[in-house]
């Protein structure tokens, strides 16, 4: 039987409350740049190791979008000179505590992939932290659950599991 | 003709036109320290509270979130317990005059709107989403200075509205080493959003406004700390008095601000500030050709 601990990664990076959002931008390059792909959302620890939140990039996004949208499209003449500006003095007064979301949806390692998968199509998450006695040990993502499922359900793959 | 019954461009626009659609609600359970959070991740200045069944029983703003910080309660304190009930609705056909008079009388900010036949909310209504309505009217209006191309009789520059002209004049003013109850207090005084922090020298070093404030509570800071701990990079953000409020709302707008603080002569000289509210509440425009719009001011 599969379980999290079969295809969740086991390096990971993570954020800490305290951060800024300007702080949190550098580590999801970084961490994208490390896991040579896009990185959507990252668990916040605290000092401790533990698990306090998840911060995603949608988060960030709300923080970047303009509040008054609804008047942007009538502007056509709109100059974004200084806009930017605003833009990195919000994210450096914003904190990863004050975005972050805090109920954050944990699996266990001996949680099957099939629950894994109903979990994830039913609450609409990509990313689950595997927390064991209240230490993270590992993520499941989305793409690998998937390539994980692919590959072992396939007659190539078995799938007599 | 008198102002009251003179005809406004206000007179056919209904609330679903200014209205947003995006609605923040929150369960009358939810800790405080979490409708905080959702404040700024959606830049809202409030939310609605729903109670058990999921039907709307209040509402919690900025300013009811710093009245639970000077009072100490607990940051995990249920928003049941602050919000203010009920909450005041409209109907999207309702004439856009009728839901100002409405938040003029009962001297609130925002307005929900409410589907009658459905019951279900489908909008909420604050001064900034009526300025985006007024800018919009502005920018399609023939004596527009915005369509200045087409008025070369007439000098632009003597028809517009200057910041001068509809700012607030009286600022309120704290130290960086008052503490934050102080400013709390000079907050629900003056009924204002912010104040300019100065230092020793009595030179404007910041702004604390309540987003500021509801922040400091959700990191715990006590409200008995100075103002420089809260300060972080909330620099003043000004414009000169003279400046267009065309171009002062635009910039209010683009950069997510409430308010700008207005300075003559020098940037140190701050002598008002406007806010979008103000410029909802004032005018509809920006020129003069805009007279028979003016919202009346109580």
């Amino acid at each position: 039987m599969y379980r999290a601990r079969d295809v969740m990664q086991k390096r990971f990076h993570t954020l800490s409350p305290h951060m800024t959002i300007a702080e949190a931008i550098e580590h999801f390059k970084r961490a994208s740049e490390e896991a040579h792909r896009r990185v959507f959302g990252m668990i916040v620890k605290d000092e401790a190791g533990r698990l306090v939140g998840m911060l995603s990039m949608y988060d960030v996004l709300l923080l970047i979008r303009p509040k008054h949208t609804q008047v942007w499209g009538i502007m056509t003449d709109i100059e974004v000179n200084g806009l930017f500006e605003v833009i990195a003095e919000r994210a450096q007064s914003v904190h990863v505590e004050d975005l972050m979301t805090t109920d954050v949806i944990t699996i266990k390692p001996d949680t099957h992939v099939l629950h894994i998968l109903d979990i994830m199509i039913k609450k609409h998450i990509r990313r689950l932290p595997v927390v064991n006695e209240g230490i993270i040990e590992g993520m499941v993502y989305l793409s690998d659950l998937f390539y994980f499922l692919v590959d072992n359900l396939s007659p190539q793959g078995g799938g007599t599991h | 003709m008198d102002e009251a019954t003179q005809k406004s461009v206000l007179s056919d626009a209904t609330v679903k036109e200014a209205m947003r659609v995006q609605v923040l609600s929150l369960s009358a359970a939810s800790p405080i320290n979490h409708g905080i959070r959702q404040l700024i991740k959606y830049k809202s200045n409030a939310f609605l509270v729903n109670g058990e069944g999921g039907a709307p029983v209040g509402v919690v703003s900025k300013t009811d979130i710093i009245g639970a910080y000077y009072a100490g309660l607990p940051i995990e304190s249920p928003l049941g317990d602050i919000m203010v009930s009920p909450p005041m609705f409209c109907s999207p056909g309702d004439s856009l005059e009728s839901a100002l008079d409405t938040m003029r009388s009962q001297r609130i900010y925002r307005l929900y709107v409410r589907n009658e036949a459905s019951n279900e909310v489908v909008g909420a209504l604050a001064y900034p989403d009526i300025v985006g309505l007024l800018y919009g009217y502005c920018r399609s209006c023939d004596r527009s200075v915005m369509n200045r191309k087409k008025n070369r009789a007439e000098d632009p520059d003597e028809m517009r509205i200057r910041v001068k002209d509809v700012m607030t004049e009286s600022v309120v003013w704290s130290h960086d080493d008052d503490n934050l109850s102080q400013i709390m207090e000079e907050l629900s005084e003056h009924r204002c959003g912010a104040v300019l922090i100065r230092n020793r020298s009595r030179r404007p070093i910041s702004v604390i406004s309540k987003t500021d404030l509801i922040l400091a509570y959700a990191r715990g800071i006590q409200s008995e700390a100075p103002a420089r701990n809260v300060l972080a990079s909330s620099r003043v953000i000004s414009c000169q008095d003279s400046t267009f409020l065309e171009d002062a709302i635009r910039k209010m707008i683009l950069s997510d601000l409430q308010r700008l603080f207005a300075w003559s002569e020098i940037p140190e000289n701050i002598v008002g500030v406007i806010s979008l509210s103000d410029a909802a509440r004032v005018r509809s425009g920006s020129c003069h050709a805009c007279i028979s719009s003016r919202i009346r001011v109580e």
